[in-house]
């Protein structure tokens, strides 16, 4: 019941909390390198709660600190009020049960799929016949029946990351950490993946903490995102917040800018296309999504102009009027609001000096069905 | 001299074929020396040496060090130790240990026990630091994880065993110091090959060699299978 009304932003259970976290790494030479700099955040319970930076910002050393893998030079990080790093080896244990750790390169222990998957039941004590059923259930799903008593060294790349995943899910931990699992996949272990985590995010009393560099895959799955910079936390908020306005430059730059959009999505019998009802508008797109479903747009992929279009290709417009200018050197940022949603579009000075666009002109935007990325 | 040379491979070749009772004996108090002196070091030193490879606590390095130092400790001063803490005027003289296979006993499991526990703590700290980290995340306590890494380095441990056991068998100071190389009772390979040669009796004394490099050999064998196999 709880977890209901947290969904509908009555209740917000506070998970976890990250609280002055600073982790620094010192060489045999003396130096030292901060990795993390006074890292603070919450993580609400049942939420997906994703740590987006480039490569070498930190994330995997933050997500092996919350893991209980790694003990942080300063701060504290606490689970239900409970103060992590103060507790004993053996209370560690016990946490860590409640965690789960997949890392972007997988190791898989030098034995058989089955008992690669069957380890984290056995360490808790379970016996044969209390977790096989389990096993074989998972064994299934990641699609590896048949392979059981197959070397799971012996695994390709992406039939091993299965397993290690199949390894954590096994255990139904409280909070999955995911560290960049869909780097170096092929598409189809991306599909398997994504029906795991959908899988776990469909239990609400489940949550994930991810980190990823990949902006769309943070806009896919985040409920919330935190942005990473040479270890520093520069920005936390929705996906909506972050790629609308970025709070920095770095964040602008790595992130980029997205119009995020959350409507149902259904396939148009007559087209083939996707019809996408967001609120009052509907954005056509050539996927073959359907259901609940995000929408995304660049801001400079949508045209502006003043008098409805004719005979055009584009597949979506919309009437508005702008609520908003930023200025930005030669370009500039328009907020157009066409009925409930708001849109940000990027134009150069100069188009906007020939349209004289100003604040409150009536405008009508348009955008290829391509040009849409239903996740 | 050649002939000498000859007649002493023949005269080796004949005792070991005829099954010479006095060839036998030598063999049978080696290998009980060192097979119960590698075992009890291994019973020791492998929780020890593991359990210190596992965890990192403050002084590290310096016990590192001790092992390390001890791992080439020389068998001669170890026996002179032993003989010493052995002897009659000594702590535990009163055991009357000296001149026996427990003697010798104890002297080898003295030399074995820092070359086993150094080559299980190093087998422990070259495992993969991912693996133990994904063990530990998979929800394993301290012990769990530990048997794992057991059975993960399990061949440079039984490496580790193989050495020590060789290293045993085919030393001569700390055996022939404290057991006294007493015929039928504490004689072994290397003692006895050293007292034939000292009398002429180079036959006995090339059984034994041929026999001891035989051994040398197997567990050589046993090593390098050990460390080339696929799994």
């Amino acid at each position: 019941m709880g977890s209901l009304d947290y969904k509908q932003g009555l209740i917000k259970m506070k998970l976890l909390e990250v609280r002055n976290l600073s982790k620094v790494f010192y060489k045999r030479d003396k130096s030292e390198t901060e990795v993390l700099s006074n890292v603070n955040f919450l993580v609400e319970q049942g939420e997906c709660f994703v740590i987006i930076g480039p490569n070498g910002s930190g994330k995997t050393t933050l997500l092996r600190i919350i893991g209980l893998l790694e003990a942080p030079t300063l701060g504290q990080i606490f689970y239900n009020k409970k103060d992590l790093i103060k507790i004993s080896r053996k209370q560690k244990v016990e946490f860590r049960r409640k965690f789960s750790f997949v890392r972007q390169k997988p190791v898989v222990r030098n034995t058989t799929v089955f008992n690669n998957i069957a380890y984290g039941p056995k360490v808790r004590g379970l016996k044969y016949d209390e977790y096989q059923e389990r096993v074989n259930e998972i064994i299934d799903f990641i699609g590896l029946k048949g392979m059981e008593k197959k070397n799971a060294r012996s695994l390709s790349g992406g039939e091993m990351q299965r397993v290690a995943i199949a390894m954590n899910f096994v255990v139904n931990p409280e909070i999955y950490l995911l560290d960049e699992v869909s780097a170096n996949l092929d598409s189809m272990n991306i599909k398997l993946l994504d029906d795991f985590i959908m899988k776990i995010k469909q239990d609400k009393d489940k949550t994930i903490i991810m980190s990823t560099h990949d902006p769309l895959e943070a806009i896919k799955y985040a409920d919330r995102i935190a942005v990473l910079k040479n270890g520093q936390i520069t920005q936390v908020g929705t996906p909506s917040e972050i790629f609308s306005s970025p709070k920095d430059e770095f964040t602008a730059m790595f992130v980029g800018y997205e119009n995020i959009l959350h409507g149902i999505a259904e396939i148009d019998k007559n087209t083939g296309l996707n019809q996408i009802r967001i609120n009052d508008i509907i954005i056509t797109a050539s996927s073959q999504l359907e259901g609940k479903v995000k929408v995304c747009i660049r801001p400079e992929s949508i045209g502006i102009v003043k008098e409805p279009p004719k005979n055009t290709s584009y597949r979506n417009t919309f009437k508005g009027h702008i609520e908003n200018i930023h200025d930005l050197g030669n370009i500039c940022h328009l907020i157009v609001r066409c009925g409930s949603e708001k849109f940000l579009v990027t134009i150069t000075e100069l188009s906007k000096h020939n349209l004289n666009l100003k604040i409150g002109s009536e405008v009508f935007i348009n955008f290829k069905a391509t040009d849409v990325k239903i996740l | 001299m050649s002939n000498e040379i000859i007649e002493g491979i023949l005269e080796g070749l004949r005792l070991i074929f005829t099954f010479d009772s006095e060839v036998w004996g030598v063999i049978e108090v080696s290998f009980r020396v060192s097979l119960t002196s590698t075992f009890l070091a291994a019973l020791v030193a492998l929780p020890i040496g593991s359990f210190i490879g596992l965890r990192t606590f403050k002084g590290k390095k310096e016990v590192t060090n001790l092992i390390n130092t001890f791992m080439g400790f020389p068998p001669v001063v170890m026996g002179l130790v032993v003989y010493l803490l052995l002897s009659r005027t000594g702590p535990f003289g009163a055991l009357g240990l000296l001149y026996s296979t427990s003697a010798m006993i104890i002297a080898q499991f003295l030399l074995a026990v820092p070359i086993i526990m150094g080559t299980a703590k190093a087998a422990i700290e070259s495992v993969d630091p991912i693996l133990k980290e994904t063990v530990l995340s998979l929800g394993a306590n301290e012990r769990q994880l530990w048997w794992e890494l057991i059975k993960h380095s399990k061949k440079s441990i039984i490496a580790g065993f193989l050495v020590a056991f060789g290293q045993a068998i085919s030393e001569v100071g700390a055996v022939m110091i404290v057991g006294g190389n007493i015929r039928w009772e504490t004689r072994t390979f290397t003692t006895s090959i050293v007292l034939q040669t000292r009398m002429g009796e180079f036959g006995m004394a090339i059984a034994l060699g041929v026999i001891l490099i035989t051994i040398a050999f197997i567990v050589n064998y046993g090593l390098t299978r050990l460390q080339t196999r696929v799994d």
